[in-house]
């Protein structure tokens, strides 16, 4: 049984003067799920994690998080929800414990300065607590920001571009975060430009270009795209064998590509590889490399970005 | 609510205090204008002749008598000073620092972010505005002018001290605020919030001109509208913090 859904759009669109920002998105994320939301700049992806979180209201259509709504009811949403803005965002003259205890001291029922402490601790930033955040570096910001962002415990997040401009190990920490994140059940929207981030991180992705391009598991959008293709690497081969395999029923399509081997399509991928292999070890062939070709997830996002730009 | 308003009002206050330049501010305004003050309390009767003012030989004490009783208007100009550089700065630089946006994430509910400012904004005002009446008093006792002071303090001086300056106060800090959260840049909020200014400059005229004169009555009166006033203005600070072009135009 499916988990219930906690964040759900339905034509949510919003428009700012002339200019669509986010165009009748249809969206169920239930909890539990790491959503990714990929999409060029301006796509619309930190206007919809803004209008679900409160901050602007939508045009129109409706959202609901945790069984609310963002636009009716924004401070009830925001107990809910932790939300990590583009930009981290703290007044730099004042010390991380302190910054965290502003932060922490909206929220109803929390010992804002327990939290703050144990905030500065979770992310690796003890001893640095008293110190002013203007003398943090870029990912000590961002790692705080994540500290800030569950000072409340939220079941649900929204991380906009939380890995961005940071330093490969401080975004491998963060991303480690975000995964511990995911396993203590937490419901988390991420918005991202880092399409390998996506992959290690995410359930599934959305794919955004003002509206709503596809959305499905990384796998699933990659079949979706591209048609399986076999490689297959031989120690010989003749003009014959690929006549013969082209005329084999399960066979789609057989091309020789610019190194020799053969770029095979199946009609069954899963069902038809043991028959292929057979067929060819019948007719003499020396099988010395099978595999799948492996589209990147790039490669399924710039496609799917061409097929909405026309 | 009051736990939100107070943990902004504390905010406001420690970024105050980890401020130098802020607290010398503070300091600075009041000792500027109590001691410009003293100044021409001490000066204009000393040298300049009575009779151009149309006043008698030996009408220093008059005189001096007519600097001093400007000084409750004079001092309106404290709270109003402070506001053009805080209340103004307070939205906008939560904008440049970005705060703003995680801020607005937070339970806190707009009208209660901006009392939260204006509280922390006006009370030091106050504070400040009522130490450089003491400070003022004390120097001009200290200089002699007891009896001439002491004809000051009457209900007008009251009323005006703690009804007209918090409400002048409150004032000067809601349209400093509305400045700043309307503002594109520090500059702009600034130049926004001179308006702050010149009602007080008015007020100031209106006295030493003394085609109105200040009555117990009158200073009344104009105390509870200029409250009333503030509550309007709270109101249309309110609707008129644009949340939407604020997060979305600051980039």
């Amino acid at each position: 049984m499916r988990d219930p859904e906690v964040i759900s759009t339905d034509g949510l669109s919003k428009r700012f003067g002339e200019r669509i920002a986010v165009e009748e998105l249809t969206l169920a994320v239930p909890a539990g799920e790491i959503v990714g939301l990929l999409g060029p700049n301006g796509a619309g992806k930190t206007t919809t994690l803004r209008m679900l979180a409160g901050i602007l209201a939508p045009t129109s259509g409706t959202a609901l998080v945790d069984g609310l709504d963002p636009a009716k009811e924004p401070e009830r949403v925001h107990e809910s929800i932790g939300f990590l803005t583009e930009s981290p965002g703290f007044y730099e003259r004042l010390s991380a414990e302190r910054n965290l205890t502003y932060f922490a001291a909206f929220y109803g029922g929390v010992d804002a300065h327990a939290a703050a402490r144990n905030g500065i601790e979770q992310m690796g930033l003890a001893g640095r607590g008293g110190d002013k955040v203007g003398t943090f570096s870029k990912g000590m910001k961002q790692r705080l920001a994540l500290a800030r962002v569950l000072l409340h415990e939220p079941r649900i997040l929204f991380l906009d571009e939380p890995t961005a401009g940071l330093d490969p190990e401080a975004a491998r920490n963060l991303r480690e975060l975000i995964v511990s994140l995911k396993k203590e059940g937490r419901t988390i929207l991420l918005s991202t430009h880092n399409l390998t981030e996506a992959e290690e991180l995410c359930d599934r992705i959305a794919v955004f270009r003002t509206r709503l391009v596809a959305i499905d598991t990384p796998g699933a959008l990659r079949d979706r795209q591209f048609e399986r293709r076999l490689r297959v690497r031989l120690a010989s081969m003749t003009e014959d064998w690929l006549a013969a395999l082209r005329a084999e029923p399960f066979v789609r399509s057989v091309e020789r590509g610019t190194d020799g081997a053969l770029d095979v399509r199946l009609a069954d991928p899963d069902r038809d590889r043991p028959r292929l292999v057979t067929r060819i070890v019948e007719m003499g062939g020396q099988i010395l490399e099978v595999r799948e070709v492996e589209r990147s997830l790039e490669d399924v996002y710039l496609s799917l970005i061409e097929e909405a730009t026309e | 609510m009051r736990r939100r308003i107070w943990n902004v009002v504390h905010m406001e206050w420690a970024g105050i205090a980890a401020t130098p330049s802020s607290l010398l501010f503070l300091a600075v305004i009041p000792a500027l204008l109590v001691g410009q003050a003293v100044f021409l309390s001490w000066i204009v009767p000393r040298f300049v002749n009575p009779a151009i003012l149309g006043a008698g030989a030996g009408d220093a004490d008059t005189l001096r008598l007519l600097i001093l009783k400007q000084f409750p208007f004079f001092v309106l100009l404290i709270p109003a000073m402070i506001a053009n550089v805080f209340a103004t700065l307070s939205i906008v630089e939560e904008k440049v620092t970005r705060t703003l946006e995680p801020l607005l994430a937070t339970p806190v509910r707009t009208w209660e972010l901006l009392v939260g400012k204006i509280v922390a904004g006006a009370v030091p005002a106050l504070l400040v505005a009522w130490a450089s009446a003491v400070l003022f008093a004390a120097v001009g006792f200290g200089l002699g002018w007891g009896p001439l002071l002491r004809t000051l303090f009457t209900p007008t001086f009251f009323l005006s001290m703690f009804l007209l300056m918090p409400a002048v106060s409150l004032m000067s800090f809601v349209i400093g605020v509305i400045g700043s959260s309307r503002a594109s840049d520090a500059k702009a909020a600034q130049n926004l919030a001179v308006v702050i200014i010149f009602p007080i400059f008015a007020l100031i005229a209106v006295q030493v001109t003394g085609l109105v004169a200040f009555t117990p009555l009158r200073t009344l009166f104009l105390s509870l509208v200029l409250l009333a006033a503030d509550g309007l203005l709270l109101r249309a600070a309110v609707r008129l913090f644009a949340r939407e072009s604020i997060v979305t135009r600051w980039k």
